[in-house]
């Protein structure tokens, strides 16, 4: 079955179509496109610079689809006249998701394609995060109809965007250390530079690149709006010319000032979890081998790791799942675990995301649709969730009931870690609380379990201290 | 960034205090983007030519021969 892919109607040139694929976490991606769209891409699939991004893979592979294809036939009966193929890729995720150095590279990329695009006569139209998608830890330009040719005396029209959407979601957490994780989730389309320059005050306002891209783009559009307001006509600005130069110019400055923006890995509970846990070598190796075992045995091709902290067991599962998503709501976790990926990855399979359990991305947007929730874009084969449980009871007060329900939504298998009362860590979550869950015990948390799941194997862990479930759906 | 630079941001940082705060409503926000680019092109454009004749003068002086590879990394 065809579907419309629901956050795909801003260009009215092109509309991205899926058809589910049985197996694996993929879905076969086809985009419908207009004439004016269509003949920008034969000319652009011949051009050096677009070809060779599509080797470096940076840019998602993309063929015209034949006139007799079985899908193209019934997409062109949209009103499209002729039909695209990407290549489909294996999750998509957005920037609110993205940890400062994914969003960073992103950023990056988008700069290197608009540079090689700009050298070579073409341009982006747009500048947003939701066209990038990552493959493990290489991010992928997929919004193939934002190249087009290159006007005369043509700005970088999409700057704005770019600074919206990227340049100030970075600088505000490598300048000011705020989270930009919820202003992204909020401000889909980008900050706006006058809501921008809010957060910059005091001597934060000279910090590299804010005048220049925040304040001073906050003081022009404040002065045309207090010029053109009401009934005043407003000024026709689009036949200024800028030199190729100076865009080129500008595009090898902002390079430059998102290659300079950076951020330290904090010491939190999680970014440095892998040195600080509880267990002693020999218990986490056992903890490691039941995993190991699961993942050996059922082959997931797509893991969840939820709670994945630095991404010890990702590791483990990325061996040999085709997919591996490691969650944690521990920005610096994920950004940690995203350098060392970057560096170190074997089968750069793994992405990850920063994800609140208590509060996942939803389906927001335009009308509650445009973006989807984090349930609806992963269809995981296995769920890891190993030493979370105590986390969702106790520090998010969300009953056991409500999670293994939640879990079981995904149909799949899971490995799950009980961490009993007497284990030192509940000790320490519970002390000082008033509420004291007593429903928090290792028989409720088994009952709740087997209303919902099959259990297959169990292992105790610290000398009862935890138990280890790999248990599959009812 | 250069001193010049340096000193345009800060003339552009002070002048942010003499305008008030409107909402957008008929007016395209990404309309003063035009001016902003041209400003800011042509700034970046100085940097870059003097950039570039700084370079060269060093790889002079430097008397170095070897044609560096383009970098095409997404890293720092």
């Amino acid at each position: 079955m065809i579907n419309v892919n629901s956050g795909s109607f801003r260009d009215p040139n092109s509309c991205v179509y899926s058809i589910e694929s049985k197996e694996g976490c993929k879905s076969d991606i086809y985009r419908g496109i207009s004439q004016e769209m269509l003949k920008n891409f034969k000319k652009l699939e011949t051009e050096a610079f677009y070809k060779r991004l599509v080797d470096e893979k940076r840019v998602v592979e993309t063929k015209l689809c034949d006139a007799d294809d079985k899908a193209a036939k019934s997409i062109v009966k949209n009103g499209w006249d002729g039909v695209l193929r990407h290549e489909a890729l294996p999750l998509i995720s957005y920037s609110y998701e993205w940890p400062f150095a994914m969003l960073k590279r992103a950023a990056l990329l988008h700069l290197r394609i608009l540079t090689d695009a700009l050298e070579a006569g073409w341009t982006i139209k747009d500048s947003t995060p939701f066209n990038i998608q990552f493959n493990g830890t290489a991010p992928i330009f997929i919004d193939i109809p934002s190249f087009v040719p290159l006007g005369e005396g043509e700005p970088w029209t999409a700057y704005r965007q770019f600074c919206c959407c990227f340049l100030t979601p970075l600088m505000i957490r490598s300048h000011l250390g705020i989270d930009h994780l919820p202003l992204s989730r909020s401000y889909l389309d980008g900050l706006p530079p006058i809501e921008a320059s809010k957060y910059f005050r005091g001597f934060s306002r000279f910090k590299r690149g804010v005048a220049k891209h925040i304040l001073l783009p906050a003081i022009v559009e404040k002065r045309i709006e207090a010029k053109e307001r009401d009934s005043t006509p407003a000024k026709d600005r689009s036949k200024q010319k800028v030199s190729k130069q100076f865009v080129l110019a500008l595009v090898d400055s902002m390079t430059r000032l998102v290659k300079s923006l950076s951020v330290d890995v904090q010491h939190t509970d999680w970014s440095e979890y892998d040195k600080t846990h509880t267990y002693i070598d020999e218990e986490l190796q056992e903890k490691k081998d039941f995993v190991e075992s699961f993942i050996q045995t059922e082959k997931p091709a797509c893991v969840i790791d939820i709670g994945c902290n630095t991404g010890t067991f990702s590791n483990i599962a990325a061996r040999s799942a085709d997919l591996v998503i490691a969650a944690d709501g521990d920005h610096d976790a994920i950004q940690k675990l995203f350098l060392n990926e970057s560096k170190n990855s074997k089968f750069n399979n793994i992405i990850p995301l920063v994800i609140n359990l208590a509060n996942t991305s939803p389906n927001q947007g335009w009308a509650g649709k445009e973006r989807s929730s984090f349930e609806s874009r992963v269809k995981p084969n296995g769920i890891l969730v190993l030493a979370l449980i105590h986390h969702i009871r106790i520090s998010s007060n969300i009953p056991m009931a409500l999670f293994l329900d939640w879990l079981s939504l995904f149909n799949c298998d899971i490995v799950i870690e009980f961490v009993d009362r007497h284990d030192e860590m509940v000790i320490k979550l519970l002390q000082n609380k008033s509420e004291q869950y007593l429903d928090y015990n290792r028989g409720n948390f088994e009952t709740e379990l087997r209303k919902r799941f099959k259990l297959v194997t169990e292992k105790q862990l610290k000398g009862g201290k935890r138990v280890i479930y790999h248990a599959e759906p009812n | 960034m250069n001193k010049s630079n340096n000193l345009a941001t800060l003339v552009l940082a002070l002048s942010l205090f003499l305008y008030p705060t409107f909402a957008h409503a008929y007016v395209d926000p990404g309309s003063g983007s035009i001016i902003v680019t041209t400003i800011l092109g042509f700034l970046a454009a100085i940097a870059y030519t003097f950039r570039k004749y700084f370079y060269k003068l060093r790889k002079f002086l430097k008397m170095e021969k070897t044609k560096k590879e383009e970098n095409r990394s997404l890293d720092d």
